[in-house]
């Protein structure tokens, strides 16, 4: 890494960019709120806060369902936010993309689904050590089910991914390959082109945890060529309680429901139950209509912006941050990956990370102060906790600037 | 800084966070118990040795905030030489105090414990405090 203590410019599309958000122009604790704690929820722009109550101020009713003209303009103002995503991660097709209410459900949904039917005991599941615990868990429990073998790659004393071992543990009984593309941590970035690669020569479907890049770079999954990746809503600029699954068309089809119930049949009888094409086969019940709503809303204005410009000045931005923050007295940082996005994981010598949370609370700072969902990662750096700052595309050096100050306080007050 | 937080960081809980009281394994101890915050993460374990209802020794390991650090510190301090029910009325009235708004802690008769009000104000930091009472009404629990 460039050791860069200059503040990058801000583009004139970026600064223009944080008056959209009007959570941002409001107070705690008697400050100017300058929110880094983006890697646990990013904040809303007013064009997606609009679309949300457009819909139910004049277009609220039920989809896929209706004859009338609400169902109808519902309908397809749903339907256009799945056309959205899939242009937005280069799908090959809007039926690729599954809405659920998140990464978390959509890992489970393809644990359910996808593998469950395809493991027996001893067949192996392969993630990484720096994984969130939503690609964790949902594996633990169908290895539980199942007894398959959960297996866990190492990484570096730096934070990056023993990629090399994480490809020699592929094996001829590795049913799955799954990976976190930016570690919600420690802002890792892996090398998930290598990965999928060298899975796809040993015929290994592969998913990809995007919930902390897909916000911050390009993705295009017909070049990247996995199986599955999921993502977040609320991580993006979107609503809370919507996300979704990229699935390759022809894995969708070979699975089974995730849940049962209305919208995802083709036809009821007590003789038997026929489903739906994917994905609507999985998409049981009156869904998150507003959220998807909001999700096309939130595609618009990443792209009136463009990803490649907000990337290349969140790239300079962390990298900034990453460096400030090496040279803060007391500070040091937890994982140094070769390549970052997102997010910062710091502790102090004399300040607990909950101490540092509520200290920099009262200076109008939110960072987050914990585990951050990812227990193995803490114990692989011998913590319990870290605080963790993470920015966004309203972000910028003057945010940074004050974090910094803001810690000198903290070192001041507990030595 | 701001009133709330010279509150809630006073001198007397810096003490104890940074110089904390029977910080050590009780290898010998009668009872500990393991209690872990799952929102943070904070990790306390409390051990005591017990002689005919009485605590004559405690301690504790901790991986915590300075909050937690200190009020464990200063629990090892109060039950020491105390007999099992009067710590755990003890404990009681004090996770009760800081958990209720209409409560105060100001007649718990240990001036040192009463530099935990300032939790109060942090209600996001008040089970910083009380976890370690927890543990102990744990450990207790365990005792034969």
């Amino acid at each position: 890494m460039i050791d860069r203590l200059t503040p990058p410019p801000v583009p004139e599309a970026l600064k223009k960019a944080r008056d959209d958000f009007p959570i941002l122009k409001r107070e705690v604790n008697g400050k100017p709120l300058i929110y880094l704690d983006n890697a646990a929820s990013t904040q809303k722009p007013q064009s997606v806060i609009d679309a949300i109550t457009q819909y139910y101020a004049d277009e609220n009713s039920n989809i896929h369902r209706g004859v009338h003209l609400l169902s109808t303009e519902a309908t397809a103002a749903y339907e256009n936010a799945r056309t959205k995503l899939a242009a937005y991660l280069n799908a090959n097709d809007e039926s690729e993309i599954v809405f659920t209410r998140g990464a978390t459900e959509s890992i489970n949904l393809v644990a359910h689904s996808f593998l469950a039917p395809l493991v027996s005991a001893g067949d192996e599941i392969l993630i990484s050590h720096m994984e969130h615990h939503a690609n964790i868990v949902p594996w633990q429990l169908l290895c539980e089910r199942t007894g398959a073998v959960l297996k866990v790659a190492p990484i570096f004393d730096n934070g990056d991914l023993d990629t090399d071992s994480y490809i020699s543990l592929m094996g001829p009984r590795t049913k799955l390959a799954a990976i976190v593309h930016v570690s919600n941590s420690i802002g890792t970035v892996n090398p998930i082109e290598r990965i999928v690669e060298a899975a796809k020569d040993r015929s290994i479907p592969t998913l990809i945890d995007s919930a902390q890049s897909i916000q911050h770079m390009k993705l295009d999954v017909q070049v990247l060529d996995c199986d599955f990746l999921v993502f977040s809503g609320h991580k993006m600029f979107m609503p809370t309680g919507i996300g979704g699954l990229y699935g390759k068309r022809a894995k969708l089809d070979s699975m089974r429901p995730y849940q049962g119930g209305g919208d995802m049949i083709a036809h009821v009888s007590f003789d038997g139950t026929t489903f739906k094409a994917p994905p609507y086969r999985f998409e049981a019940g009156t869904p998150h209509i507003a959220g998807g709503i909001g999700i096309a809303a939130g595609i618009d204005y990443i792209e009136s912006i463009g990803r490649d410009l907000i990337h290349n000045y969140e790239t300079q931005l962390i990298d900034y941050a990453a460096n400030r923050l090496k040279s803060t007295a007391g500070v040091r940082l937890i994982g140094e990956p070769s390549h970052r996005a997102g997010a910062i994981s710091f502790v102090m010598n004399s300040a607990h990370a909950h101490d540092i949370g509520t200290i920099l609370d009262t200076e109008g700072i939110a960072v987050r102060s914990g585990h951050h969902c990812c227990e193995p990662l803490m114990k692989r750096f011998g913590i319990s906790a870290t605080a963790r700052a993470s920015i966004a595309l309203y972000n910028n050096h003057e945010d940074i600037d004050a974090l910094i100050e803001s810690l000198g306080k903290v070192h001041q007050l507990f030595g | 800084m701001n009133s709330e937080l010279k509150a809630l960081y006073r001198d007397t809980l810096l003490k104890h966070s940074r110089e904390p009281k029977n910080k050590r394994v009780l290898k010998d101890a009668d009872a500990y118990f393991e209690l872990k915050n799952p929102l943070c993460g904070d990790l306390i374990t409390l051990y005591l040795k017990v002689s005919r209802r009485m605590v004559s020794e405690a301690t504790f390991e901790a991986q915590c905030c300075s909050i937690c650090m200190a009020s464990a510190s200063m629990l090892t301090e109060q039950i020491t030489q105390s007999d099992i029910e009067g710590g755990i009325e003890f404990a009681d009235s004090l996770i009760e105090s800081l958990l209720q708004p209409g409560f105060s802690i100001a007649t718990l008769e240990n001036e040192d414990i009463q530099s935990l009000a300032g939790v109060k104000s942090f209600p996001s930091r008040i089970r910083c405090a009380t976890l370690p009472w927890e543990a102990f009404k744990g450990a207790v629990s365990r005792l034969i």
